[in-house]
C-alpha cells in the first residue's frame, strides 16, 4: 500500500487520510463548519476595516493643508474674517479659504445632510463639471427666474437626490425651520455623480449666500478656515504658528486626518475581534478536545497500524494531511465567502455595524483591497496551530509500544 | 473513484473560485479608475475629510475634524447610541504640541514668539 514512487505513495496515505476522516464524519464535518464561521468572520471584518482605510486614503492627499477651527468655550465656534489676512501673512501660507458648511437636520425624513458653501460656478468649469450630473437645464422663461435668484441654487449627492424625490421636491427643496419666517427655496440644478457617492451621498452644496442663510450663518463670519501650504515640510510648523499667534484656533493638518484615516479602525475593529474571543476560545476548546487525547478508537487504530509494520514517519503524515486537508479547505472555503460576502453581497449584516441608522448611505460597493499579509496571518494562526495539536498525540501514540497501545485501551 | 481524486476535484473547484474572485477583484480595480478620478476632483472642489457612509449624526459625519465635545451634544452624558459610533475612533489629537498659558494670555505677536 505504501510502496511506489513518493507521488504514488502520498496519494494513497491522502487516501487513507481521507477515509479516516470521513469514518469520524459527524465530528469533522463540526470541526469544519465551526472553522469555516471562525475564517469567514474574521476575515470579513478584516476586508471590510481595510478596504474603507484604502477607501478614505484614495483622496485624502487632496485635502485642505490645515482645517483652522475657532474654540470657545470649549466648542467649535464661527470664525470672524478678522483673522485672514493674519494668517495670509505668514510666510509659507499661499492661501486661505474661508469655507462655510454645516449640518440640516430634515426632521420628516430624519436624515441629516451636510451643507455645504460655495461658489456653483466653479463646478461649471473645466474638470469639476464631470462630477456633476448637470439637471433642469433652464427655458429661458425659468432661466429669468433662475438669474434673478443665482444664490438659491445647489448641487445635491445621490442619496439626497433619491430622498428628495420620494417627497417631490427633485426639482426645488424648501429649507424651512420653524424660527424662520418663511421657507426658502432652493433650485436643484444638479446631481453629483454616482462614482463620488462614497463623498457626496449626503451633501448639499449650496452657492455660499445662500448657504449662509441656511445655516444662519452673520456676515463676515465663517464655520472654519482651510489654509494651502505649497511645502509639505512647513505644514507643521505654520500649524504651530497659528496656535502660537491665536491660542482660541484649533488647526488639523492634513497629517493629522490622515492619522485618524488609518487608525480610526484601529481599537474599535480590535474590539470586534476581541468581542469573537468567546467563539475562539469554544473552537480551541474544541479542537483541544479532539486532539489532546485521541479516542480509544484511533488509539488502537496507530497500535494496529505501527503492529503490521507502518512507520511512524507514514502515521505522522497520514495525521499530517488529515490536519492539512481539514484546516486548509476551511481556511480557503472562509477566506472565499468572506471575499464574495463583503464585495459581492455588499456585507449585508455587517455594514450595519459602519453606516448605522444613516437614513442616507451610499450602496457600500467598496473597491476591494486584501493585504496579502493578513492573509497570511490568517492562514498561518488557523492552520499552524491546529497542525500541531493534531499531529503532536498522534506522534506520543506512535512512538509508544503498539503492544501497549492496543492493551491499554 | 479515489478519495484523492475527490480532493484533486474539491482542490480544483476552489482554484476555480479563487479565480473567479481574483477576476472580479481585478475588475472592480479597472471599474474603480474613474470613480477614483472623480472622487480626486470632488475632494478638490470639497474639501470636507471622511466618507458619507455615517450620516447617523452630526458629529459622526466628519469625526476626523469634529470637535472633541460634540459627542455629548444631543444632552448631557448622552451615551454613544448610534452603532457606527462604535466603529469609529474618535481622532487622536494626543501628539498636538499644545502651548499652557497661565492666566489671560496676552495676545501673542509674531515679534515675541519668533
Amino acid at each position: 500500500m505504501i510502496s511506489g514512487s513518493w507521488f504514488e505513495r502520498q496519494k494513497n496515505i491522502i487516501d487513507y487520510s481521507l477515509q479516516s476522516l470521513l469514518r469520524r464524519r459527524s465530528k469533522n464535518i463540526l470541526i469544519l463548519i465551526i472553522f469555516i464561521l471562525l475564517v469567514f468572520a474574521v476575515s470579513s471584518v478584516l476586508f471590510i476595516t481595510e478596504s474603507l482605510t484604502q477607501e478614505m486614503m484614495i483622496t485624502s492627499n487632496d485635502l485642505p493643508d490645515i482645517t483652522v477651527q475657532r474654540i470657545v468655550g470649549g466648542r467649535q465656534a464661527n470664525v470672524p474674517a478678522s483673522y485672514i489676512p493674519d494668517i495670509e501673512e505668514i510666510p509659507g501660507v499661499e492661501a486661505v479659504e474661508t469655507r462655510v458648511w454645516g449640518y440640516f437636520y430634515l426632521a420628516s425624513l430624519q436624515a441629516n445632510f451636510t451643507i455645504y458653501g460655495m461658489d456653483l460656478n466653479l463646478l461649471e468649469e473645466g474638470e469639476y463639471q464631470k462630477i456633476v450630473n448637470w439637471k433642469n437645464v433652464p427655458d429661458e422663461s425659468e432661466n429669468q427666474i433662475l438669474s434673478t435668484r443665482p444664490d438659491f441654487r445647489m448641487i445635491v449627492g445621490q442619496g439626497v437626490f433619491e430622498l428628495l424625490r420620494d417627497i417631490q421636491m427633485e426639482k426645488a427643496y424648501l429649507f424651512y425651520q420653524p424660527t424662520w419666517e418663511k421657507p426658502i427655496p432652493f433650485d436643484i440644478i444638479g446631481t453629483f455623480k454616482t462614482e463620488t457617492e462614497l463623498q457626496s451621498n449626503d451633501m448639499m452644496i449650496l452657492q455660499t449666500e445662500g448657504a449662509r442663510r441656511v445655516l444662519e450663518l452673520p456676515p463676515d463670519e465663517f464655520t472654519d478656515m482651510a489654509v494651502y501650504v505649497p511645502n509639505p515640510e512647513e505644514i507643521d510648523n505654520i500649524a504651530l504658528k497659528i496656535r502660537r499667534y491665536f491660542p482660541e484656533l484649533r488647526t488639523i493638518t492634513k497629517a493629522q486626518i490622515k492619522n485618524t484615516y488609518s487608525s480610526v479602525f484601529g481599537w474599535k475593529s480590535a474590539f470586534v475581534l476581541s468581542s469573537m474571543l468567546a467563539a475562539i476560545f469554544a473552537f480551541l476548546i474544541l479542537i483541544w478536545d479532539k486532539a489532546s487525547g485521541l479516542s480509544p478508537e484511533e488509539k488502537r487504530e496507530i497500535g494496529i497500524l505501527k503492529a503490521v509494520g507502518w512507520d511512524t514517519d507514514v502515521l505522522l503524515s497520514v495525521k499530517l494531511w488529515e490536519g492539512l486537508i481539514l484546516s486548509g479547505v476551511s481556511s480557503l472555503a472562509g477566506i472565499l465567502l468572506a471575499y464574495t460576502y463583503t464585495f459581492q453581497l455588499r456585507a449585508p449584516g455587517l455594514r450595519e455595524i459602519f453606516i448605522g441608522w444613516s437614513a442616507i448611505y451610499p450602496s457600500f460597493q467598496l473597491i476591494p483591497d486584501a493585504d496579502p499579509k493578513s492573509l497570511l496571518l490568517i492562514i498561518t494562526i488557523s492552520v499552524v496551530p491546529y497542525l500541531a495539536v493534531t499531529v503532536f498525540p498522534a506522534w506520543k501514540a506512535a512512538i509508544t509500544d503498539p503492544d501497549v497501545v492496543i492493551r491499554n485501551i | 473513484m479515489r478519495y484523492s481524486s475527490w480532493l484533486a476535484i474539491v482542490i480544483v473547484a476552489f482554484c476555480l473560485w479563487s479565480g473567479s474572485a481574483y477576476m472580479h477583484f481585478h475588475n472592480r480595480q479597472i471599474e474603480s479608475e474613474q470613480q477614483i478620478k472623480l472622487r480626486h476632483q470632488f475632494q478638490k472642489a470639497v474639501g470636507l475629510p471622511n466618507l458619507a457612509i455615517t450620516s447617523t449624526a452630526r458629529y459622526l459625519r466628519h469625526y476626523s475634524i469634529t470637535d472633541l465635545t460634540t459627542p455629548f451634544q444631543d444632552y448631557p452624558a448622552s451615551p454613544d447610541h448610534f452603532p457606527a459610533g462604535f466603529a469609529f475612533a474618535p481622532p487622536d489629537y494626543s501628539n498636538m504640541p499644545c502651548p499652557i498659558v497661565f492666566g489671560k494670555p496676552e495676545k501673542l505677536t509674531r515679534a515675541n514668539t519668533l
